[in-house]
């Protein structure tokens, strides 16, 4: 058997609400539903986001390179991001403001709404919103979404290494960010006391 | 269990990243969550402005399915549930308006507002968000989805330089 299954499309739609219920769950207890977590990174308070978002990379990269080998999985038939280089790239860049400034992410506001936070609910109006200024603009800025068209280019490939040797890579620099990011936290942890002290007075 | 309230960053990373690889298993594709908010927006534009929205080029490959048939919004609202259960169980709910605190009311309003405006249009041009594109494409090794996840943090850190008193 290999996968991914060939699922009927009401199995598949069932599936979609099945695998959302766990994505839902472990955003909400790592803490991505609040804005103050969320932001956190930005202000070198709180690193839960890379520390979560690196973890899940790796767990679910191991995973793919491990069933790919293992002829588990047909990676000719898992959908691969397609890359365009330079509307991800300012993509990107636009999207780490927006998430500065509303305090969250299009998931994690759903997942701070269901926490209770109005301010969530607005954000997620708003990415509705922006994504109907996009399509009502997509005309006049058509040209730049389609450069850097890359097709689904992967690192592996464009390095010229095997997926093995790229994810021992990745698990050394996150290893290090991990690191990194405990000393850091532990460090700041008198500061961060003092000022809830202070703010509790 | 941290301090917080919330599980150790890892082990809540581990179960995410267990999903992610049990949605590419079962569905072939990755996790989503930016695609459900342009279904759902263009979806209440077309119902109210037929005649326009039948002119946005962009919008024609979301309106194909009614929003029941879309696996992403399905996703997403298994999400919600997934997220209050989780709420449920830690006794977290409370409706409020969550904000820094130096922030108003009505700056928090412009915020979320604004900001999801930059969200929705940025995770357009991207082709996907945290959820479809850095997660997603990390996990793949897709030069996009690295390409974005650096984009993100790098800009995230250089404006919360300019926008100290945002959160801090």
């Amino acid at each position: 058997m290999s996968a991914p299954f060939e699922l009927s499309d009401m199995v598949n739609l069932a599936a979609a609400g099945g695998i959302g219920l766990f994505f839902g769950f472990f955003l909400e207890r790592g803490g991505m539903g609040d804005p103050h977590k969320l932001t956190g990174v930005f202000y070198r308070t709180d690193f839960g986001v890379p520390k979560m978002m690196f973890t899940a990379i790796l767990v679910a990269a191991t995973g793919l390179c491990l069933l790919a080998d293992l002829n588990v999985l047909d990676m000719s038939r898992v959908w691969i991001i397609p890359t365009f280089l330079w509307p991800q790239l300012v993509g990107g860049a636009l999207f780490g403001l927006g998430f500065l400034v509303s305090g969250y992410c299009p998931g994690t506001a759903v997942a701070g709404l269901a926490s209770g936070r109005m301010d969530a609910l607005i954000t997620m109006i708003g990415v509705g919103c922006g994504a109907l200024i996009f399509s009502v603009f997509y005309p006049a800025m058509e040209g730049f979404y389609k450069t850097g068209d890359m097709g689904q280019a992967t690192l592996p490939e464009l390095l010229h290494v095997n997926h093995w040797v790229l994810l021992t890579f990745v698990y050394v620099f996150a290893g290090f960010m991990f690191y990194v990011m405990e000393r850091y936290e532990r460090r700041g942890e008198p500061l961060k006391m003092k000022k809830a002290v202070h703010a509790a007075a | 269990m941290n301090k917080d309230g919330f599980w150790s960053p890892y082990l809540a990373g581990a179960g995410l990243g267990l999903t992610l690889l049990a949605s590419f298993i079962i569905a072939g594709q990755g996790l989503g969550a930016s695609r459900a908010f342009t279904v759902v927006a263009g979806t209440a534009m077309n119902t109210l402005a037929p005649v326009y929205t039948a002119t946005l080029t962009y919008l024609s490959k979301y309106l194909e399915r009614s929003i029941f048939q879309d696996w992403t919004f399905l996703e997403v609202a298994g999400l919600f549930a997934g997220a209050l259960a989780g709420v449920l169980i830690s006794r977290g709910f409370k409706v409020r308006l969550d904000r820094g605190a130096a922030m108003s009311t009505g700056t928090r309003v412009m915020t979320a507002l604004g900001g999801g405006i930059m969200l929705g249009f940025a995770s357009r041009l991207a082709r996907g968000c945290t959820s479809g594109v850095a997660l997603t494409g990390g996990a793949q090794f897709a030069l996009g989805g690295w390409v974005f996840v650096i984009a993100m943090f790098a800009s995230g850190f250089l404006f919360a330089a300019f926008f100290r008193r945002l959160w801090s």
